[in-house]
């Protein structure tokens, strides 16, 4: 977490049968979960449809990440639609032709290619996630300084 | 005739272009002198999804009529595409290496897969559809698709 407390959002696609949906979010579990539980919150997109107030709260509060699953987008647009910041926005087709070696399959299930794309995803992530954080810290840091 | 016919179903367009051929799978031919270049129909890429690869035989690859000339994987569906003539291949769109989403941006223009030196195209277009048949086949299937 920075030192004021922002956490930035991840936000994935809600696609539900899609493939690349699951990627998705098995990416966004994988960050908020397993490697920067500290520094990141997950938001639901399908909450950022239905006008969620404390979804958009969070999301006019820190930034997002957004992780779509083909290119209509829709996790991007929703969070700029809902006023939130998007820092970074991850496509997983964008990734997989990165890493044609991990095919993803399933749905319900990913395949094994499917959990290490998402894990490839993840790390991607959370090297955003990490420079985010860091200039959050500066920033504050030199906020501190200014105020003595 | 127009550059394109085109219908909606939903909220999607599908637009045939009426300077080529296609064969029943949704692959465009057209000649250009003594070679034909090949190439996705708008309503195959839009039935399929995005293109994460698109992997086409080798310039100097020998095909006859429905050889498998072309593997497209997309977000939805992996698809073997047959060439729609009897030739030897001559260019492979480099652009599929580095952007193979240019075939879902521009299905008949930059989105081009190949180009075929034809060995008989008199012959191999008996085969394929023109464009008002092509078009009249996935207007139809569409809407029973869709019902």
């Amino acid at each position: 977490m920075t030192i004021s407390g922002q956490k930035v959002v991840i936000v994935p696609c809600s696609g539900i049968g899609k493939t690349y949906g699951s990627v998705s979010r098995q990416a966004a579990y994988i960050v908020v979960e397993d490697l920067r539980p500290e520094d990141t919150q997950l938001a639901a997109l399908s909450l950022l449809v239905m006008g969620d107030e404390a979804s958009r709260a969070m999301l006019a509060e820190n930034p997002a990440i957004t992780i779509d699953g083909c290119k209509l987008a829709c996790a991007t647009k929703m969070v700029q639609e809902s006023g939130g910041t998007v820092a970074q926005a991850f496509a997983v087709l964008d990734v997989y032709r990165r890493y044609k070696q991990f095919k993803p399959q399933g749905i319900a299930e990913l395949n094994e290619g499917g959990e290490q794309l998402a894990h490839v995803l993840a790390e991607e992530i959370v090297g955003i996630v990490d420079h985010i954080s860091i200039d959050s810290d500066v920033k504050d840091h030199h906020k501190g300084c200014e105020n003595g | 005739m127009p550059e394109f016919l085109e219908f909606t179903i939903d909220k999607f367009t599908f637009r045939v272009a009426t300077d080529r051929w296609y064969d029943a799978a949704g692959v465009w031919a057209m000649p250009e002198g003594k070679n034909v270049r090949i190439g996705v129909s708008d309503f195959m890429q839009q039935r399929s999804g995005d293109v994460a690869f698109a992997e086409v035989k080798p310039a100097g690859t020998r095909l006859e009529y429905d050889d498998d000339a072309v593997v497209i994987e997309t977000i939805k569906v992996d698809i073997t595409l047959g060439s729609p003539v009897n030739g030897t291949i001559v260019e492979v769109n480099p652009a599929l290496e580095t952007s193979p989403e240019v075939t879902n941006q521009d299905p008949y223009g930059e989105g081009w897969l190949a180009v075929v030196e034809a060995s008989d195209w008199e012959t191999d277009r008996a085969h394929l559809l023109d464009p008002q048949a092509y078009f009249e086949k996935i207007k139809k299937q569409a809407e029973e698709e869709t019902r």
